[in-house]
């Protein structure tokens, strides 16, 4: 691979300064002028008819200016969404924490006093959480058609993929294994809680939003407002992490426009932690059967998949249960029903399809190898997929790159034992590895360059830096195709009013979609200034490009394994991760300083989502009892690992100098391999996320 | 069935509101409109070496002060219930989540926040790591980890990779960026050459 000037070099983020010294502007650190602070009154109950609502009292309290409820609002959020209609306000309520009303007034106190002063009367009825539960006959109805929620034409089926012939295929194996799997509902938990500022000037509304996109948001705003898109701007320019759960527009935001609108001032409204955790989304719980068929060589012949997506109560996301796509085989069956539930809402957690799908496969993959005496790694060399659904060729991969590389690094023939649970005790050791892929899209995306006399360079692109350095990578980016020393360019970022569309910072395609743009509109921009010289006085020249970039009959993934020792404390049930290696197909790496932190901290939340996080429902009341940090156990400095990652830079002829993508696939198969590392040191399987220390105990006992 | 109240959705506290002329932080706000209902109290307080005498409701908590009073945003308030740590600041010297200190504690005593860290224009050691070995993701919980760090090296200047790890486990970072933290905090206190690897 060539080396380049800017691309390729690690480089502190472009606006560090400002994330050390408490100088970056998040959006819940801005005041507007005469602003109100607003809050939500949200369902105590799972599942309720609203009889009555009585506001008179909040209203009469000195201070509330404004107060939103079904009778006098009926905004639909997301309202191009087919799959059901969901308002602002619902009634019926649908979850613990579905909201009820919203209300402005003078500061944060008083709008708190005044939400526990509105009186509801519930009329409680039937609940469901369990996915499966929710199918059969008699089950509760939460949306109008059935619990199996539509795809975008309506129809009330599973989403199926199929090739070959499943039944063929399972005929054909010596050895069929058969088990099944669970993962529980997760929060994003990112640390910046819900927080929108809206402002009316006129018709014109500004909103100050916490949002992964920009454009995104702007123009479901627009939408579900019935507001011409250029009546409405979108401004962030901090974010306190997202991973998923603020793509598009949230009902919070058009919340905040409401009520500004009927108080006639700006309104800041804010999210506790507990509502963030209960009332926005986090990832799908699953129910995952799978059967697997396989030759006595290790050959698969079959796979097939059955599964349950638990949605909660409103469609929000794909229900996807994904990981069987990395293995080559001739019969492959997957269906899937995205359900709806009473408990919270689901949707995008970064890789959403995918490290629960990938504990399912990889668990029962990984008793596959031991069954057949073989080593995992060897076994997933073996059948690791060459074409994409064995069919469309890659662009490039480097699969098996990072397989045996990871291995060796990992020094996996000296962590792994081929007889799982050996050793005494009481503390145990074992390493498991688990591979992954994720779509490393291309796609729409602009970009704006200007450069002025001084030869500085304007890069206006849609962004929001949710974390990802994606503001340094755009940067750095510019400032390779320019030819010209990073500090010549001037980002200019995070504002609708200014940046042209981006995808948002979703699916991991920032780099992919609006990093091609950067080149493009770079690429333009020189020939001008070879044309014409660079601007005189305070004239600028421009460059725009609007890219959509395709790759013409193949895929385009990136590629992943990873390799976890854990120490399993057999008495106590207490887990800890030792080793840790991550390696990485992403194509050709923008900044490797910002990159690596990216795996470090996809493969930690995996250690977490593994061993112990979870939202926690009560199955009599269907109230969630673990909404907060502590009790949702997310990971802390002392469980974190040392996560050492190898870069395995396949070359690629498409994407920004051969980038491929990369958030994402970070967390994708680091729940696997933990997993399968508690089962090779215990030589006990845990099939229920997440793997707490009593369900060790149990399989132990 | 039992029930969840509704005031358990708001768990958390708010803060009065104050007005600036411009949308952004750090300006130094009017006062803060009165709830007539609400105890009031003057405290002195000496925030980043600046005394203050100012009038506050007794419910309200440092944070709130620090943040809508002050204008001081550096601390964020992630949780508001003292889970996180984002809002550390140090109290008399000892990291505090100050989203869990009422403003009314902290009369006639010392807080330093993250605005307080740099030294005519000069960064400390801390954030100058922080920056240089890639601390901060998305940046939100970065404060209460500078301020956390700041404790710790001032009575433990060159700690092992593990005890980092302990003094700072009260500061999450969901972008689960530990890794670089506490290589940081190694660099900052010149240490990092020590291995950050776990005892075995």
């Amino acid at each position: 691979m060539n080396t380049l000037n800017s691309v390729g070099h690690p480089s502190p983020r472009i606006d560090a300064l400002k994330r050390v010294t408490g100088t970056a502007t998040y959006t819940g650190d801005l005041r507007l002028p005469g602003m109100l602070y607003a809050r939500v009154l949200r369902s105590p109950h799972p599942h309720a008819r609203i009889r009555r609502i009585d506001v008179s009292r909040a209203q009469a309290l000195a201070g509330v200016k404004a107060i939103l409820t079904r009778e006098n609002c009926d905004v639909v959020w997301g309202s191009g969404d087919t799959r059901n209609k969901r308002y602002l306000f619902n009634n019926p309520v649908r979850f613990a924490g579905d909201a009820v009303a919203a209300l402005a007034a003078v500061d944060r106190h008083t709008a708190e006093e005044a939400t526990r002063l509105i009186q509801v009367d519930y009329e409680p009825l039937p609940f469901v959480l369990d996915p499966e539960e929710a199918l059969k006959p008699g089950a509760v109805e939460i949306q109008p058609g059935g619990n199996l929620s539509p795809d975008n034409q309506g129809a009330h089926e599973p989403e199926v993929y199929r090739r070959g012939n499943i039944e063929e295929g399972l005929r054909a194996a010596d050895q069929v294994f058969e088990d099944h799997y669970t993962s529980a509902h997760i929060n994003n938990a990112q640390l910046e809680p819900r927080v929108s500022i809206a402002q009316w000037e006129g018709d014109r509304l500004t909103v100050f939003a916490s949002t992964q996109g920009i454009s995104n948001c702007h123009t479901e705003i627009a939408r579900d407002l019935k507001l011409a898109p250029e009546k409405v701007r979108v401004i962030c320019q901090f974010m306190g992490g997202g991973f998923g759960n603020k793509n598009q527009c949230h009902d919070f935001d058009l919340m905040a426009a409401m009520l500004a609108k009927q108080a006639g001032a700006p309104v800041k409204l804010e999210f506790t932690r507990k509502e963030d955790f209960v009332s926005v989304h986090g990832r799908w719980p699953t129910k995952q059967y799978y059967k697997v068929g396989v030759k006595r060589d290790g050959t698969l012949t079959a796979i097939q998949l059955r599964g349950y997506s638990g949605m909660g109560p409103y469609r929000k996301g794909t229900g996807g249960i994904a990981g069987i796509e990395v293995y080559q085989c001739t019969h492959v069956e997957r269906s899937v029903a995205p359900v709806y539930t009473n408990m919270a809402v689901s949707a995008n957690l970064r890789g959403p399809d995918f490290p629960q799908g990938v504990f399912g496969i990889e668990s029962l993959m990984d008793d596959v190898a031991y069954a057949l005496k073989m080593d995992p790694v060897e076994f997933r060399l073996k059948n690791m997929t060459r074409k994409f659904n064995d069919q469309t060729p890659y662009t490039s991969i480097g699969l098996e790159d990072c397989l045996r590389r990871g291995a060796e690094a990992f020094e996996w023939s000296k962590r792994w034992h081929a007889t799982p649970g050996e050793g005494s005790g009481p503390v145990k050791r074992g390493a498991g590895m688990a591979m992954g892929s994720f779509f490393s899209s291309l796609g729409r995306s602009s970009a704006v360059i200007d450069v002025d006399s001084r030869g500085m360079y304007h890069v206006h692109v849609g962004v929001t830096d949710i974390g990802t350095a994606a503001k340094t990578t755009m940067a750095l980016i510019a400032a390779e195709e320019l030819g010209v020393p990073l500090e010549k360019i001037d980002l200019i970022w995070g504002d609708t009013d200014r940046c042209p569309y981006s995808v948002g910072e979703s699916g991991s395609r920032t780099t992919t979609h609006t990093g091609y743009a950067v080149i493009q509109a770079a690429k333009d921009l020189k020939k001008q200034i070879a044309e014409k010289g660079l601007p005189q006085g305070d004239a600028l020249l421009t460059a725009t490009a609007n890219t959509n970039p395709t790759v013409p009959g193949m895929a385009r993934y990136s590629f992943v394994a990873h390799f976890a020792e854990v120490e399993v404390d057999t008495e106590t049930g207490h887990v800890r991760v030792v080793k840790y290696v991550a390696a990485h197909d992403s194509g050709r790496v923008v900044n490797p300083l910002t990159a690596t932190s990216q795996v470090k901290g996809g493969a930690t939340m995996g250690v977490g989502m593994a061993l112990h996080e979870e939202l926690l429902y009560d199955r009599a009341t269907g109230l969630p009892l673990t909404a907060g940090y502590y009790g949702a156990r997310v990971m802390t400095h002392r469980d974190a690992p040392e996560v050492e990652v190898l870069w395995i830079e396949t070359e690629d002829a498409y994407g920004p100098f051969g980038a491929k993508t990369l958030g994402e696939p970070t967390i994708i198969p680091s729940v696997a391999a933990v997993a399968n590392a508690i089962y090779n040191a215990i030589g006990k399987r845990v099939k229920d996320l997440p793997i707490t220390r009593d369900k060790i105990l149990g399989v132990l006992a | 069935m039992s029930k969840i109240s509704r005031r358990r959705f708001f768990e958390g506290t708010g803060a009065g509101i104050v007005a600036t002329a411009v949308p952004v932080a750090g300006q130094q706000p009017r006062p803060a409109a009165q709830t007539p209902s609400a105890p009031r109290s003057t405290i002195q307080i000496t925030v980043n070496g600046v005394p203050h005498k100012i009038e506050i409701e007794d419910r309200w908590t440092l944070v709130e002060v620090l943040r809508d009073h002050l204008g001081l945003t550096g601390a964020k308030i992630g949780c508001d219930r003292g889970e996180c740590g984002a809002c550390t600041v140090l109290l008399d010297g000892k990291p505090v989540y100050s989203c869990s200190q009422l403003a009314v504690w902290a009369d006639r005593r010392s807080v330093v926040t993250v605005e307080g860290l740099a030294q005519e224009g000069k960064l400390d050691p801390l954030q100058e790591a922080f920056i240089e070995h890639d601390g901060p993701q998305c940046g939100f919980c970065t404060s209460g980890q500078l301020m956390s760090a700041k404790a710790l090296l001032n009575h433990n200047p060159h700690p092992t990779a593990d005890e980092v790890r302990a003094a700072m486990t009260g500061n999450i970072c969901r972008c689960s960026n530990y890794n670089r933290y506490v290589e940081s905090v190694l660099a900052a206190a010149g240490s990092l050459s020590a291995s950050v690897g776990r005892k075995a």
